[in-house]
């Protein structure tokens, strides 16, 4: 019986077994392997050094917009360049109506003074909403004022843009729980920037126009009436 | 201030094309000396001649992105442009030695792009933690 086990456990077929199977299980991988892979979507990075590539590019990638702005054949490319010459001509001529509802007015006046001197970007305020396309909402945004404001809306021609200024433009600020203030203008007209700050400052202020002519640059009208 | 002199003389010291590209990107013809560049490409320039730059000018930056706006420059330039610190980043032993090793790294206002920050905000459990399902008529 001994005889037999102490056979068994020096035998070939013992070490065999214990042998590691190194071949087998390569070629096990191996088989699992032959396929390619599926492309994973490389992360898009945190920031990005590149002036010709930035991070307004690479967040940019593959968006409905990037479709919009990337003409695919020649139609296209003139519907493009169409668009650009509209937003060109828009970006250069914001005419603002005041909307000067409390402490903000005085900051929306200093970006029109010498300092900050709109008029180098072509922004003139115009007291008729009729011959304007923007309305900075400056101030506290109260009930009793709320349909003057829509009405003044409702007059100014298309496309128009709305910046909201302060805090109490955004979202009543101070004044949120007061019975008789807006809880921001956006429930009352639909906004494009909104300008942190309470006040913002003249300079907030002018880089809130700034990015409203980037917002402006964005719009492919014809592009989307070409493609539809 | 700008004249007709101040541009001759800026262009023959910077040259033709430097001279096109500030006319294009600046608006103006600045010469001066050259203090250094930043990790985004934007180069930093320095006219401390109060015959040539009037004060607040005497500091100015050339954005390397065609698309250009304020936040492109890094705070630690900004400070330097700003004049809120006297020497440029790369020679102020202050600013160094007070970054801290995990400071992230800066990037541009991502506004109006997929990027773009998105305030914490409860507001959405709030408005539809309840949906009102009514079973049909048999």
């Amino acid at each position: 019986m001994s005889a037999a086990l102490r056979t068994a456990v020096s035998g070939p077929a013992f070490r065999a077994a214990l042998r590691p199977q190194v071949s087998l299980g390569l070629s096990a991988q191996r088989l699992l392997h032959t396929s390619i892979p599926a492309k994973q979507a490389e992360p898009t990075p945190s920031f990005s050094h590149s002036p010709t590539e930035p991070m307004t590019i690479l967040a940019h990638k593959n968006s409905n917009q990037y479709s919009l702005e990337t003409p695919q054949n020649k139609g296209e490319y003139v519907m493009t360049t169409l668009d650009k010459i509209a937003n060109w001509a828009r970006q250069s001529s914001m005419w603002p109506v005041t909307f000067g509802l409390a402490c903000c007015a005085v900051e929306m006046m200093h970006m029109a003074a010498a300092r900050y001197d709109q008029d180098r970007l072509g922004i003139i305020f115009r007291a008729s909403p009729r011959q304007s396309e923007i309305m900075i909402v400056a101030g506290t945004l109260t009930n009793k004022m709320a349909p003057a404001l829509r009405r003044v809306y409702d007059q100014m021609p298309e496309p128009r843009w709305v910046v909201s200024m302060g805090s109490c433009a955004n979202g009543g600020g101070y004044y949120h729980y007061s019975y008789s203030v807006v809880r921001g203008c956006d429930r009352v007209v639909p906004v494009d920037i909104y300008v942190p700050g309470c006040p913002p400052t003249a300079e907030a202020l002018l880089y809130g126009m700034l990015q409203l002519q980037r917002k402006m640059r964005r719009t492919r009208k014809a592009m989307l009436w070409y493609r539809r | 201030m700008v004249s007709l002199w101040r541009t001759i003389r800026s262009a023959r010291r910077v040259g033709l094309k430097e001279w096109w590209r500030q006319m294009q990107y600046i608006g103006d013809a600045k010469s001066g000396t050259y203090i250094g560049i930043d990790q985004f490409g934007n180069r930093y320039f320095e006219n401390r001649n109060s015959e040539e730059e009037v004060p607040g000018r005497q500091r100015w930056v050339d954005l390397a992105q065609h698309e250009y706006h304020a936040s492109q420059v890094p705070p630690e330039w900004h400070s330097w442009l700003q004049h809120i610190r006297k020497d440029s980043p790369d020679n102020d032993k202050v600013m160094q030695a007070s970054t801290p090793p995990w400071k992230v790294e800066w990037t541009e206002t991502l506004t109006g792009t997929r990027g773009a920050y998105k305030s914490y905000n409860t507001a959405a459990p709030k408005m539809y933690s309840w949906q009102p399902k009514s079973i049909p008529r048999q």
